[in-house]
C-alpha cells in the first residue's frame, strides 16, 4: 500500500492539529488550576526612595540577598526593611552580633516586630534559619561563621522562593556563599556634621550599588542619606553641588 | 506583698515603668495606679521599688486560695492576688452575704497574717465585685442583688481597663460606666464590635457571662503523663508550654478559643489539685502557658500541708466557656494578625532548637547610651501580638546623644587613643582633654588616622548605684577607611561602644 505525497500531507496535518489541540486545552487547564498570584502581593513594600535601584521596583518574596559593606551595610538593610514592619510583617535577625535596634528604629523599623535570634551553633544553624521560612517575611542573617555546604544553601533559597520569605545576608567583606537574586553593596561616603573637636555625626551618606541575578543590564547606583540631617530617608541627586563638593 | 512589702511602709510595684499597684502607705501620699516611676519618686522619695513579678504573685497567693477553696470548691483566679467565686450556693449554707464574707476575710486574714490586706467585694456580676473589693473599706462590701448597675454608675470610664477602648470613649465624652451603660447595645456594638460589646455588658452590671459561649464537649481536654514525676518548677513550665499549645491547636480545629481553663494535677501519691483560671476574652497559648505555669508553682512552693508530697505524675487542660475563635481577631486598633501567629509559631520552635533565652523580642526602654535604650526580651514570655511600645514617651533624656545611633553595638572592646606626638590621650576629671586624637588603634595591631572628631560628652548617672553606675567621657570619630566611631573612656581605659 503506497500513500501518494498528497495524501500524506494531509495525515500530517491532521496529527498535527490534534496535538496543536491537545496542548492548548491542557494549557487552558494548566491556567485554571494554578493559584493566581498577583505581583503586587509577592512583593515586599519598601521606602519609595529605593524604588529606582530594585530591579523589579520592589523587593520581590523569595529572594535572597546579600549587604556587604561593614556595619554601613546594616544601615541600609534596616532603612530598606523598615516598611515591612510598619505593614504588619516581622523580620527575624539570627546571629547578628551587637545587634543596634535604637538605630534600627530611628530609621523606622518597628521594634516591636523583629525577632532576636541569638547563639545558634554550627548544628543548629539551619534548622533555625529552616524554622524561620514562611514563619517571617524577612530573615536578615550575619555571614555564618562555620563553613556551609553550597547544597544546605541551595535547600535553603528554594524553600525561600516556596514560602515568599526574603533573605538578606549581612557581610563584611568577601564573596558571599549564595547564589544572590540582588546584591547590594554598601560604601559610607560622607558623615556630616562631625567636624575637628566640634559638631556630632548627623547624617550617613551611603553610596549604593546593585548587581546580582536579578538585575540586568549595568549596575546600577545611587547615593543615600540615611538618614539625613532632618532624619528622614533620603536619596541624593549625584549632581547636587553639596555633595559634589566634598567627595 | 509577693514584693516583700508591709502595708505600712510605701511602696510600689511598676510594670514597663508604669505603677501597677502600691501599698496602703504609698496611696496615701497620691502614688495612684498607672502614673510613671520617676512620678512616683516624685511623690514620695523613699519608696520601695519592685518590678512585678506575676510568678511570684501566684505563688504568694496560693495559701490565699487554698484558705477561700475551703468554702466553696468552685473558685476561679482571674490573676494572680484575685480570685472569684459564686455566692448564691455559699451564701445559703453559711447565712447570708454579710456573715459569708466576714468569714472568709477572717479566714484569708489569719493566712496573710498581717503582711497585707484583704478585700472582698460582692456583687451581680465579677468585674462589680471586683470593683466593689476595691471600695476604700475596711470590712467586705456587698452590692445588693440587682443594684449593681447603681453601684456601677457614678465609677469613671477608665475602671474598665482596657486604654485603647476607654481613650476613644473618653474622647467621645463618656466619662463613667452610668455614661456608657446608658448606650443602646446595638450602637455599641456596630461601633466598637465584639470588645465593645463585652465592655458595655461589664458597665451595665448586667452579666459577665460572655456572649454566645458554649460549654465544651467532655473529650477537650488534654492530658499529659509525666515520666518522671515533675517536681521544680523549670520543667513545669517547660511542660506548660507545650499542654497549652496542644489545648490550642485542639481548639482552633473546632474554631473556639476558651475564655476559662481548668488545671488539674495528680501527684505520684494520688494527690488531686484543680483550680480554674478565667480571663475576661480568649485564652492565647502565652496567656495559658502564664497560668499553668503560675499554678504549678504555686502548688509546687506551697507551704508543706498542702503541697503535693511527691512529683507531680499527671496534668490536664480542660477549656470552659468555648466562644468562638474569631473573637481574637480585634477590631481596628490592631488585634493579632496572621503574621503575628506565624512568628509565635516559628518561636516555639525556635525556643526548643536554641534554648528559650536566645529567641527575643525588644522592648524600648529609653536611655542615655545607646545600649540602654532596648531592651531585649525572650520572646516567650512576651504576647507578641498586639504589642504597643508607644508607652514610653518620646521626652528627652539629657546627655544623650542625637541621633543617628551605632549600627552595631560593642561591649568589652578595649581601644587605643593617642594624640598627635602619640601619647595616650587622657581626659580630667572636669571633662578637659589632653590632646585631640590622632590615630586610635582597634584590634592591637593597626592604627588609623583620625579624620574628624568630635567630644568630649560627659556622663555620670546613677552613681548611687555601683553596678551600673558610668562616668565616662564619649567620643566620636571617623577614621580614615570611612568608619565613624563611637567611643569613650573610662577610668582612664579606651573602650569601643559602636560604630555608626
Amino acid at each position: 500500500m503506497t500513500f501518494t505525497q498528497a495524501e500524506v500531507a494531509v495525515s500530517e496535518q491532521v496529527f498535527d492539529t490534534r496535538v496543536m489541540a491537545l496542548l492548548t486545552e491542557l494549557q487552558e487547564q494548566v491556567q485554571r488550576v494554578a493559584p493566581v498570584v498577583l505581583a503586587a502581593e509577592q512583593r515586599l513594600p519598601v521606602p519609595g526612595i529605593f524604588h529606582t535601584i530594585l530591579p523589579t521596583g520592589g523587593l520581590q518574596r523569595g529572594w535572597t540577598t546579600r549587604v556587604d559593606g561593614g556595619p554601613s551595610a546594616r544601615a541600609l538593610a534596616w532603612a530598606l526593611l523598615s516598611d515591612i514592619t510598619t505593614a504588619g510583617g516581622w523580620i527575624a535577625a539570627v546571629d547578628v552580633p551587637g545587634i543596634g535596634l535604637s538605630a534600627a528604629r530611628e530609621v523606622g523599623v518597628a521594634i516591636e516586630r523583629v525577632l532576636v535570634v541569638t547563639n545558634t551553633d554550627p548544628d543548629s544553624w539551619s534548622a533555625t534559619i529552616g524554622a524561620l521560612i514562611g514563619s517571617v517575611d524577612v530573615i536578615v542573617f550575619g555571614a555564618p561563621q562555620h563553613r556551609v555546604q553550597p547544597s544546605q544553601y541551595r535547600r535553603m533559597s528554594s524553600r525561600c522562593r516556596e514560602r515568599g520569605t526574603v533573605m538578606v545576608e549581612l557581610a563584611s567583606s568577601g564573596q558571599g556563599q549564595l547564589q544572590y537574586d540582588v546584591s547590594f553593596s554598601v560604601d559610607p561616603i560622607e558623615w556630616r556634621g562631625l567636624e575637628q573637636g566640634h559638631g556630632c555625626i548627623q547624617a550617613r551618606g551611603l553610596d549604593v550599588s546593585v548587581s546580582g541575578r536579578r538585575s540586568k543590564g549595568p549596575t546600577r547606583s545611587a547615593r543615600f542619606e540615611l538618614p539625613s540631617i532632618d532624619g528622614t530617608l533620603r536619596r541624593i541627586n549625584r549632581t547636587s553641588p553639596s555633595l559634589s563638593a566634598v567627595s | 506583698m509577693a514584693a516583700g512589702i508591709r502595708p505600712d511602709e510605701p511602696g510600689v510595684v511598676l510594670h514597663a515603668n508604669r505603677v501597677v499597684a502600691s501599698s496602703e502607705a504609698a496611696r496615701s501620699m497620691g502614688i495612684v495606679r498607672g502614673i510613671r516611676r520617676r512620678e512616683a519618686q516624685g511623690r514620695c522619695a523613699d519608696v520601695l521599688v519592685a518590678e512585678r513579678d506575676l510568678a511570684g504573685e501566684a505563688r504568694a497567693f496560693e495559701p490565699v486560695a487554698a484558705a477561700v477553696e475551703a468554702f466553696t470548691p468552685r473558685i476561679e483566679l482571674t490573676q494572680p492576688g484575685t480570685c472569684v467565686f459564686p455566692t448564691v450556693g455559699p451564701s445559703r449554707y453559711f447565712g447570708g452575704d454579710a456573715f459569708l464574707a466576714t468569714q472568709i476575710l477572717d479566714a484569708v486574714e489569719t493566712v496573710i497574717d498581717g503582711q497585707t490586706h484583704c478585700h472582698v467585694g460582692i456583687a451581680d456580676g465579677v468585674f462589680a465585685a471586683r470593683l466593689a473589693a476595691r471600695m476604700k473599706h475596711s470590712g467586705p462590701h456587698i452590692v445588693p442583688p440587682g443594684e449593681s448597675s447603681l453601684f456601677l454608675e457614678p465609677l469613671p470610664i477608665t475602671t474598665l481597663e482596657q486604654p485603647e477602648l476607654t481613650n476613644v470613649l473618653w474622647r467621645l465624652g463618656l466619662r463613667t460606666l452610668g455614661d456608657f451603660a446608658a448606650l443602646d447595645p446595638s450602637d455599641v456594638l456596630g461601633r466598637f464590635a465584639r470588645v465593645g460589646l463585652e465592655a458595655h455588658h461589664r458597665a451595665s452590671g448586667t452579666n459577665d457571662r460572655l456572649a454566645d459561649v458554649i460549654d465544651p464537649p467532655p473529650d477537650m481536654g488534654v492530658t499529659l503523663s509525666l515520666e518522671p514525676p515533675v517536681e521544680q518548677i523549670g520543667q513545669a513550665a517547660f511542660v506548660a508550654r507545650q499542654l497549652a499549645l496542644e489545648l490550642d491547636a485542639k481548639l482552633q480545629r473546632r474554631g473556639a478559643a476558651c475564655s476559662r481553663v481548668t488545671i488539674e494535677a495528680e501527684s505520684e501519691h494520688g494527690e488531686q489539685f484543680i483550680r480554674g483560671w478565667r480571663h475576661e476574652g480568649a485564652l492565647s497559648v502565652a496567656a495559658m502557658t502564664d497560668r499553668v505555669r503560675w499554678q504549678l508553682d504555686g502548688w509546687l512552693n506551697a507551704s508543706p500541708n498542702i503541697r503535693p508530697s511527691g512529683g507531680l505524675s499527671r496534668l490536664t487542660l480542660r477549656p470552659e466557656n468555648l466562644i468562638p475563635a474569631a473573637g481574637r481577631q480585634l477590631g481596628f486598633w490592631g488585634g493579632e494578625t496572621e503574621a503575628d501567629q506565624r512568628a509565635g509559631r516559628a518561636v516555639a520552635r525556635l525556643e526548643a532548637l536554641v534554648g528559650a533565652d536566645n529567641v527575643q523580642v525588644a522592648e524600648w526602654r529609653g536611655g542615655r547610651e545607646p545600649d540602654d535604650m532596648i531592651r531585649l526580651l525572650p520572646a516567650g514570655t512576651v504576647e507578641l501580638s498586639d504589642r504597643r511600645l508607644s508607652m514610653f514617651d518620646e521626652r528627652p533624656w539629657p546627655g544623650q546623644l542625637p541621633a543617628p545611633s551605632p549600627v552595631e553595638l560593642f561591649v568589652d572592646r578595649s581601644i587605643q587613643v593617642v594624640d598627635a606626638r602619640g601619647d595616650a590621650l587622657q581626659v580630667s576629671g572636669r571633662g578637659k582633654v589632653s590632646g585631640s586624637p590622632a590615630r586610635v588603634c582597634l584590634d592591637g595591631r593597626r592604627w588609623k588616622n583620625v579624620v574628624s572628631w568630635a567630644g568630649p560628652w560627659l556622663l555620670d548617672e546613677r552613681w548611687w548605684d555601683p553596678e551600673r553606675s558610668r562616668r565616662r567621657a564619649r567620643f566620636q570619630l571617623v577614621d580614615d577607611d570611612g568608619n565613624a566611631l563611637l567611643i569613650y573612656i573610662q577610668k582612664g581605659h579606651w573602650w569601643l561602644a559602636g560604630t555608626y
